[in-house]
C-alpha cells in the first residue's frame, strides 16, 4: 500500500480544506497515483476538488441490502460490489475520488461491510497516496476506518474546543491501540495577533506541529463561486502553508 | 505464440484507470456482454483453440467502449454439467493475472479494460488473452482436459450470445434454487456478527439463509473456499438426528465450540425447545403469541406495534445478544419462502400475523388456502382483535384452542407461605407459572 494520510477534527476545523490542498500538492508534484477518500458522511471533497461524484460507497451498500434478496443465487455479491465501488470511482486525469457517503441504516451491515473493507483495502493498494478526510469527531477512530494511517493530521481552527478535540484523538487513539506512524497538529485560520497564544496551546497537546493555514479571502471566494480549490493560485497563503506542512510530511516528488 | 506481457498472481486486482485504459470491454456503459462456461463432450472440443469473433484489439479505437463476450469451452472425464458455474468463475481470476488487463463482476455484467502501457507492450489480439487462459485452466484445473476459447466483439454476436446464457444462467439458479439439506453434506457458519453477541454464530443451509438475509449457503461456499479460515467456514452436517426439526451433530458440534460453550443444540427448523440463537441484526423476528397458540412475524421496518402491544424494538431486545429463547426467533425474510420455514412447529399454518408489507414481500410463498386467514396490523393490532380474526377466518391455529382449552382448566395451586427470614414469615406467590413463572412475589404477611 502507499502512503495514507488521514486529516481529522472538529466538524468545520478545515479538514476538507487541507486534505483538497495536500490532493493539489501532490498532483501538482507530478504524482498520477492518488486516491482521495471522503469519509464523511458531509461530503465536501468532491466539490472541493472539483470533481462531481454521482455515487457513494453508502448508496451501494444500501443498494445491496435492497436487492440481495433478488439476485440470482449463482451470483457473486462480492465481484458485484467490487465492480459497483470501481464504478461508482469518479476518475479524474491525476487522481481518483471515491466518498464514503451516508451512515448505515438500521439493518444489519456486518456482511456488506467486511466486503466493503476487503474491497476498499485492496483498492487502497493500487495507489501510492492515499489521502482521507475523515468524518468528524471521533467516530473514524472506533469504527476503525483509520486504522491503516501512516500520518494522522489532526486539524483545529484556534479555539480552545478544537483543541480539545484534538487531545481526545490523540488519547483514543492510543486506548484503541491504534498505532498512527506519525500524529500532526495543524492549526487552521489563525489570526496574527493570537499566534503566541496558540503555539503555547499546541505545545500542551503534546502532537507533533506540521504547521498553520492563514486566513485567506481566496478560499472564501473560490468556495462560493463554486470554484476547485485545486485551481487556487500557487501563491495563495494557504496553498504555501499547505505546501510546507506537506514537506513536513516527507512526501517525495512524483514519477 | 509469445504473450507480451507478464502473466500471474500479481497483477490480480490491479485497477485500470481511464487515463491509462486503451479500450474498455463490457462495462456498466455497454449494453451487451457476458462470460459463459460450457462442459462439452471431448469430441466437440479443439484442444487449444483461441477464435475472435469481430474486430480484434488492433481494429479497436483507442479509447473506446466495446461489446465483449467471452466464452469457454471445456471437456475432461471428470468434468460434469454442475461445476460450470465454479468453472467460470476462474475466467474472473485468470483474466486479473495478465498485465495491464482488468476484469471485474460476473455473468451479463463484465467490465474490463486494456491498458495502454500493455497495448503498446504488444497485447494486440484477444488470442494472448485466450492462449494464457488455456494454459491457466489446465494447469490449476487439472480435470480440464481439453478447452477452446472464443472472444466475440461483433455487437449482435454478442447480443445473440447473451440472451442464450441468459437462459443457462436461468436453469442453473432454477437447480440451485431447488437444492435441499438433504443434497448437501456441508452446511455453512457465520461468525460475522460476533462483534456485537459473542455466543452466537449463523448456521446456513440451502434451506436457511442466514437470519441478515445477506448470505445464502452459496455465498458461505463460496466464501469458505476462497478463506476457509475467516467469518464463514464449512460446517460438516453429520448425522440427521430429528428430520422434523432439523437437527444434525455436525451442526450441535460446531454449536458448541462456537456458542463458547453457551448453547449446546440448535433446532434449524423450530422456534422451541433449542432454537437458533439471534445476533441483533436479524431482518425479521417471530414470535409466539400463547393466547392463540400461534406465531407472528415482525420486521425491522415496520414501526408501528405489533399485536403483541409492543413494537419490533422491544422484541429484539428480548430476541438478540446470542441467547437461546424459546419462543423467539430472528430470521430473514427469505427463511420464509423454504420449504422447511418452521416446519416443525407447523410452517406456516401456524403463522397468524404480519405487518402488510411482509405479507405483500412473501405472499406468493404463503400456501394459497391461508393467504387470507393471516392478519395483518389493517385486521388486527391486539391480542382480541386477533382472537376474533382468525375465528372468523378459520385459521387452522383454532383447532389448537379446543386442546388448549382442556389443559387450561387445570387449576394450579398457589404454593403455601414457607416461613423465611423476618418475623411473621414471608409468602412467596408462584403466579401463572404453567410454564415459566412470570412474576415471583415475595411479600411481608400482614
Amino acid at each position: 500500500m502507499g502512503k495514507v494520510i488521514a486529516v481529522s477534527g472538529k466538524g468545520g476545523a478545515g479538514k476538507t480544506l487541507l486534505a483538497a490542498l495536500l490532493v493539489r500538492k501532490l498532483v501538482k508534484t507530478g504524482h498520477k497515483s492518488i486516491l482521495a477518500i471522503d469519509a464523511d458522511p458531509d461530503s465536501n471533497l468532491p466539490d472541493a476538488l472539483g470533481v462531481p461524484v454521482e455515487s457513494t460507497i453508502g448508496d451501494i451498500r444500501e443498494e445491496l441490502s435492497v436487492k440481495q434478496s433478488r439476485l440470482p443465487p449463482g451470483y457473486s455479491k462480492d465481484a458485484w460490489l467490487e465492480s459497483r465501488a470501481f464504478e461508482i470511482m469518479a476518475e479524474a486525469p491525476s487522481f481518483d475520488v471515491l466518498v464514503m457517503g451516508r451512515p448505515e441504516g438500521p439493518g444489519c451491515y456486518c456482511s456488506v461491510n467486511h466486503m466493503l473493507r476487503k474491497i476498499t483495502d485492496s483498492m487502497m493498494g493500487d495507489y501510492d497516496y492515499i489521502i482521507i478526510d475523515a468524518e468528524a469527531g471521533l467516530e473514524h477512530l472506533s469504527r476503525r476506518t483509520t486504522q491503516n494511517v501512516d500520518d494522522m493530521i489532526v486539524v483545529t481552527n484556534g479555539s480552545l474546543y478544537a483543541f480539545n478535540t484534538a487531545e481526545r484523538i490523540k488519547n483514543l487513539a492510543k486506548e484503541l491501540r491504534i498505532g498512527f506512524k506519525r500524529l500532526y497538529l495543524v492549526v487552521n485560520r489563525v489570526d496574527p495577533s493570537h499566534e503566541k497564544l496558540i503555539l503555547k496551546r499546541v505545545e500542551s497537546t503534546g502532537l507533533e506541529f506540521a504547521g498553520a493555514i492563514p486566513e485567506d479571502a481566496s478560499v472564501a471566494e473560490y468556495n462560493l463561486l463554486g470554484k476547485s480549490l485545486l485551481e487556487l493560485p500557487d501563491d495563495s497563503p494557504a496553498v504555501k502553508a499547505v505546501d510546507e506542512i506537506m514537506e513536513k510530511l516527507s512526501v517525495q516528488g512524483g514519477k | 505464440m509469445k504473450i507480451p506481457v507478464e502473466v500471474g498472481v500479481v497483477h490480480e486486482g490491479e485497477r485500470i484507470r481511464k487515463e491509462e485504459m486503451y479500450v474498455e470491454l463490457g462495462g456498466p456503459k455497454v449494453k451487451s456482454k457476458g462470460e459463459l462456461v460450457r462442459v462439452r463432450k471431448p469430441s466437440e472440443v479443439k484442444d487449444g483453440k483461441v477464435e475472435v469473433e469481430g474486430p480484434d484489439l488492433d481494429k479497436l479505437k483507442e479509447g473506446g467502449r466495446y461489446p465483449f463476450a467471452i466464452f469457454v469451452e471445456v471437456a475432461g472425464k471428470k468434468v460434469e454439467e454442475d461445476l460450470e458455474a465454479v468453472i467460470e468463475r476462474r475466467i474472473h481470476d485468470y483474466c486479473n493475472y495478465m498485465e495491464g488487463f482488468m476484469h471485474l463482476n460476473q455473468r451479463y455484467d463484465i467490465w474490463c479494460r486494456l491498458s495502454k502501457k500493455s497495448y503498446e507492450k504488444g497485447f494486440n489480439t484477444l488470442k494472448y488473452l485466450g492462449q494464457a487462459l488455456v494454459t491457466l485452466f489446465k494447469a490449476e484445473l487439472p480435470i480440464v482436459e481439453k478447452i477452446q476459447v472464443t472472444f466475440i466483439t461483433d455487437e449482435k454476436k454478442v447480443e445473440a450470445f447473451v440472451n442464450n446464457a441468459r437462459k443457462i444462467y436461468e436453469a442453473r439458479d432454477a437447480r440451485a434454487r431447488a437444492l435441499s439439506e438433504e443434497e448437501v453434506d456441508t452446511f455453512y457458519g457465520c461468525v460475522l456478527c460476533q462483534g456485537f453477541a459473542p455466543t452466537h454464530f449463523c448456521v446456513i443451509t440451502p434451506d436457511r439463509i442466514s437470519l441478515c438475509g445477506s448470505i445464502n449457503w452459496f455465498d458461505g461456499r463460496a466464501a469458505a473456499r476462497v478463506d476457509p479460515k475467516g467469518p464463514n467456514f464449512a460446517i460438516p452436517k453429520g448425522e440427521l438426528i430429528d428430520k422434523v426439526n432439523g437437527e444434525y451433530s455436525g451442526v450441535n458440534k460446531v454449536v458448541k465450540e462456537r456458542s463458547l460453550g453457551e448453547t449446546e443444540r440448535f433446532y434449524l427448523h423450530s422456534m422451541f425447545n433449542f432454537p437458533h440463537t439471534s445476533c441483533g441484526c436479524f431482518e425479521s423476528i417471530a414470535f409466539y403469541i400463547p393466547e392463540v397458540d400461534g406465531i407472528g412475524v415482525a420486521h425491522r421496518d415496520y414501526v408501528g406495534e405489533t399485536v403483541l402491544g409492543v413494537p419490533f424494538s422491544t422484541l429484539a431486545t428480548q430476541t438478540g445478544g446470542g441467547k437461546q429463547i424459546e419462543g423467539f426467533l430472528g430470521m430473514a425474510i427469505e427463511y420464509m419462502r423454504s420449504p422447511k420455514f418452521l416446519q416443525a412447529d407447523g410452517g406456516w399454518n401456524r403463522i397468524v400475523w404480519l405487518p402488510k408489507s411482509v405479507k405483500e414481500r412473501v405472499v406468493d410463498d404463503i400456501p394459497a388456502e391461508l393467504r387470507d386467514k393471516i392478519a395483518t396490523e389493517a385486521d388486527a393490532t391486539d391480542i382480541a382483535a386477533l382472537k376474533e380474526f382468525l375465528k372468523e377466518r378459520g385459521h387452522p391455529v383454532v383447532e389448537r384452542w379446543r386442546e388448549v382449552e382442556a389443559v387450561e382448566a387445570v387449576e394450579v395451586p398457589e404454593l403455601e407461605a414457607m416461613p423465611v427470614g423476618a418475623p411473621g414469615g414471608i409468602k412467596i406467590i408462584l403466579q401463572n407459572a404453567k410454564i415459566h413463572a412470570e412474576k415471583v412475589i415475595i411479600k411481608k404477611i400482614k
